[in-house]
């Protein structure tokens, strides 16, 4: 059963899946670009000054990236299943309830993964050729919050798409703005660091919430 | 799973709510709190205070005697000094010492710190400028160092590889020396916009504070004798005009110290205690005196300081009393209240706080 609901999702989203590898590496490779006309403008020694005297990062273009595909690709996933009525077909599956949804976020959670590591190693591999690793680690760092928001905006956008009435959904997205605005309080480079445990194990329970509202639908909540 | 699912969702809400409604009530209820500005002044030997009120700035001392503004100008003729050139008032000699602009201009100095710049991440990676190149103007190295566990290594900015052979004149000089790596405290100011460069202030392993620069190319590093049983705990090098003092220093126990330049005496100032990470400080001194001070959340402390032999001369406290009803009522109202953000420190992390609003 894992299978067909695993390629049900691939059908479901794979050109979605390409746009956003596009769409992430362009930014990210624009980035980078950047940095580049830096180096040649200015020169190395300006690149490093500016990183260590003024504290720029030079990929800030990419701060809210990962979360806008996160929330899409919940989008992509999720509102067609709800829209048509798929979920409950989905639902009706010999197989079990929650481990399906289970399933379909695991999916979600792997096409974020190749995605964003995709950017991850671009840019690990472009920033080890010309800093040192304590600036390359203080720019990784400071983009992990950023990819973890990613992923926290994926698992709350799939729980406010699965819920089915929309006096609670309203509800719901107040609370995922909340949540993901935690993310993004400070434009300090590595502000999180001590912070990162917390946040990513806040972000595997949020698929927890998913199940609930799939718990809302199957007890007929609806408008 | 439900209920664990129901659990998140609560937890969630309540988290939420202890960190957005006593944001909200702040936000609409915060009011600002101005400390008056406070220097010491040598002429009437007692603190001259500009008071904001209703009816405007209000200038006095702490006997209550009001000044005019150009009153006050005089009583603090090193800080208003380019105001009693221009009114042609400024004296030409003071407690027998000749005053000129020159001479004013490089004696007065200030140094700030807040808690937020001792509490934010570091990237561990510092430029060495050349402190005697020859030329009026400091110039960028075109390398940084960073101090491992066994050496100090200096990274080539441009080929983004060690500098071996920089990297082991350093080393050496720092191990003749008696450095044990790692370093535990590396301070110095890294630009250009500055008279001139010292180099950096470093501890070792074993606490011991040494003094290392780039003099024509080549590595000076010296040890500095600290008294038996002081900790350095935070360096912040200095670089005043005068150069005579090379910084400022706490140890474990909050003292704050003066180092001096030529000499590397290291004196201790009259100061009860300076925690740079909770604390923050000002000193603004000249040819005659210091004010330093000191302030946190209960309020600020002032520290006279003679500028030639760094006694005492006269200490005041303003204690933060002045908490408003709102914030007495948001108190109340938000016994726990949650924040992830602090004006201390430039980390997010979640704080839980408790008892008064502020």
């Amino acid at each position: 059963m894992l299978k067909p609901i695993l390629y049900k999702e691939w059908i479901k989203t794979r050109w979605y899946f390409l746009l956003a590898i596009l769409v992430s590496i362009g930014f990210t490779g624009y980035s980078l670009l950047r940095v580049n006309r830096v180096i040649g403008l200015k020169g190395m020694e300006h690149l490093w000054q500016v990183m260590l005297e003024r504290d720029v990062i030079f990929i800030d273009l990419q701060m809210y990236i990962p979360l806008i595909i996160g929330i899409l690709l919940a989008i992509v996933q999720f509102v067609p299943e709800i829209q048509q009525s798929r979920l409950k077909l989905t639902l009706h599956l010999p197989y079990p309830h929650y481990r399906i949804i289970a399933v379909m976020l695991l999916y979600g959670i792997l096409v974020l993964l190749v995605c964003f590591v995709f950017n991850f190693i671009f840019m690990s591999v472009y920033f080890i050729g010309i800093l040192a690793g304590e600036l390359v680690k203080h720019i990784l760092m400071t983009a992990l919050t950023w990819y973890i928001a990613g992923f926290t905006g994926y698992l709350l956008t799939a729980w406010i798409c699965l819920e089915p009435t929309w006096k609670r959904r309203i509800l719901n997205i107040v609370i995922a703005v909340c949540v993901l605005r935690v993310f993004f309080l400070s434009a300090v480079p590595e502000a999180y660091n001590s912070f990162l445990p917390v946040l990513i194990g806040y972000t595997s329970l949020t698929v927890l919430l998913s199940m609930l509202s799939v718990y809302r639908f199957k007890t007929g909540q609806q408008d | 799973m439900i209920r664990y699912s129901r659990l998140l969702l609560y937890f969630t809400i309540v988290v939420l709510l202890l960190w957005i409604l006593p944001w909200m009530y702040n936000f609409l209820t915060a009011r600002a709190n101005k400390t008056p500005f406070t220097l010491y002044s040598s002429v009437i030997d007692d603190y001259a205070v500009l008071q904001p009120s209703d009816k405007g700035v209000v200038r006095k001392d702490l006997g209550g005697n009001v000044y005019s503004e150009s009153e006050f100008d005089s009583i603090l003729p090193m800080f208003y000094y380019r105001q009693l050139i221009a009114d042609g008032r400024l004296p030409e000699r003071m407690k027998g010492v000749e005053l000129n602009p020159k001479v004013i201009q490089t004696e007065n100095f200030i140094f700030r710190h807040s808690p937020d710049e001792s509490n934010r991440p570091v990237i561990g990676l510092y430029p060495l400028l050349e402190s005697s190149s020859g030329r009026v103007d400091l110039v960028m190295p075109e390398d940084v160092f960073h101090i491992d566990n066994d050496c100090i290594e200096f990274i080539d900015i441009k080929s983004n590889c060690v500098d071996e052979k920089k990297s082991q004149l350093f080393t050496k000089a720092l191990q003749k020396k008696g450095f044990i790596f790692p370093a535990r405290i590396i301070a110095g100011n890294p630009t250009t916009r500055k008279d001139y460069d010292e180099g950096y202030l470093l501890t070792d392993k074993e606490n011991n504070l040494f003094h290392m620069k780039q003099v024509v190319g080549r590595s000076f590093v010296r040890k500095i004798d600290i008294p038996e049983g002081i900790v350095i705990n935070h360096i912040f090098l200095t670089e005043f005009k005068n150069r005579k003092i090379l910084a400022f220093l706490t140890d474990k126990q909050n003292r704050l110290y003066v180092l001096l330049t030529k000499s590397y005496r290291l004196i201790s100032l009259p100061v009860t205690q300076f925690d740079p990470t909770r604390q923050s400080i000002s000193v603004i001194g000249n040819l005659f005196d210091w004010t330093i001070n000191i302030s946190d959340d209960n309020g600020d402390e002032y520290y006279a300081i003679d500028a030639r032999d760094y006694g005492l001369l006269k200490r005041m406290e303003r204690p933060n009393n002045t908490v408003s009803l709102s914030e007495k009522i948001g108190g109340y109202i938000f016994p726990v209240r949650l924040t992830f953000t602090s004006l201390k420190d430039k980390w997010v992390k979640a704080r839980f706080a408790s008892g008064g609003f502020n």
